[in-house]
């Protein structure tokens, strides 16, 4: 598709002046609103390929779909296969949306989502953003909090090296504290990390695979 | 990777502007972009280029000022100009946002998240260059 006919005449500078933080953050607020009107909490999980974000969020939806509507959108470049681990948990709409190579989620992606999910009934909503520590930082989804996770397998200056997620998170999961021993690596730097970053951020251990710590993230979260 | 969506944003809103005013083809963009948004300068320029040949504007021109960053510390009180390095604001090194003065991280950001489309300069028909 050409939307330009290439000639030899002459030019002219246009002023644009169009600010892109500003349109993001308006996305963001639409977001923001529909949870409201909805009466949606939203979580954004973010966190590195293999932290743990899926085995998180199936626990927590196994725990709440008792009590509550939970929905999830799982975000990744390709393939559904956290949609379908997550869809037997009791999930009442889990639906998977692959970014085609973006590393990150960004609001407009998960309002187009939203509209496809219009159900009622649904009260939480786990939203699993690419795994990748980096890019999602900068993107706010329009959610009541980040959750970041992160593995003890990633190694113990996982925090320190990457501020800026840790700087937009509001609770952060530190998951396979299992395996801290085997892989060698001491938990005690990136709490102690985490501490001179961001003083009072509240941090959960947890096995996710076993179910160990949780309650603690449910608690954390207000959703316990 | 996320140059590609950021580039795909600034190239909508410049060939939106650009049609608005009958130009025929984008030469040169003008933009400002903060040190802290986490933006390779040249993969923004690569996908960009890529994107402006897909639309039949080859050899685009860009021009990308970076506004520093500004923080108030929240320990300390000073207001300062961390030092970050547009260069160094890649995926590689994220850029540690803290106080210049005392150290801090406990920081409010003020200014270095500037993603800004300012200008373009285009062609247009003869008869519209008066514009």
């Amino acid at each position: 598709m050409r939307l330009f006919e290439t000639t030899e005449q002459g030019s002219v500078e246009i002023e644009i002046n169009e600010d892109l933080r500003a349109r993001q953050e308006q996305l963001t607020q639409r977001n923001r609103e529909l949870f409201q009107q909805r009466g949606i909490r939203a979580f954004d999980i973010a966190g590195s390929v293999g932290a743990g974000k899926t085995s998180l969020i199936a626990s927590l939806v196994e725990r709440l779909s008792k009590t509550h509507g939970v929905g999830v959108i799982a975000g990744d470049v390709a393939t559904t296969h956290d949609a379908e681990r997550v869809a037997g948990k009791g999930a009442r709409k889990v639906l998977q949306i692959n970014t085609g190579g973006m590393c990150h989620l960004d609001a407009s992606l998960v309002h187009q989502a939203l509209a496809q999910m219009p159900e009622s009934g649904i009260d939480v909503l786990f939203i699993e953003n690419v795994g990748n520590l980096i890019c999602p930082s900068y993107f706010s989804l329009g959610t009541e909090a980040r959750v970041v996770v992160v593995s003890a397998s990633e190694g113990g200056h996982v925090i320190e090296k990457h501020p800026a997620m840790f700087q937009s998170a509001g609770l952060v999961v530190l998951n396979k504290v299992d395996i801290a021993e085997a892989v060698n690596v001491d938990l005690s730097q990136p709490v102690a990390d985490l501490k001179k970053l961001r003083p009072g951020l509240p941090v959960v251990r947890t096995n996710c695979l076993a179910g160990e710590g949780i309650d603690d993230v449910l608690r954390a979260l207000e959703l316990g | 990777m996320h140059e590609y969506s950021i580039a795909s944003q600034i190239w909508a809103s410049v060939v939106k502007a650009a049609q608005e005013r009958g130009g025929l083809r984008v030469l040169s963009v003008k933009l400002e972009i903060g040190p802290l948004n986490l933006i390779a300068d040249e993969q923004l320029r690569f996908w960009i280029t890529a994107l402006a040949e897909r639309d039949g504007s080859p050899g685009v021109r860009f021009e990308i000022a970076h506004p520093p960053a500004q923080v108030r510390c929240r320990a300390c009180g000073e207001q300062s100009e961390p030092p970050v390095a547009p260069e160094n604001a890649d995926h590689f090194l994220p850029p540690v946002v803290a106080c210049a003065s005392c150290g801090s991280p406990d920081v409010a950001v003020l200014g270095g998240r500037e993603l800004r489309v300012v200008s373009a300069e285009i062609e247009m028909g003869e008869e519209d260059v008066s514009d």
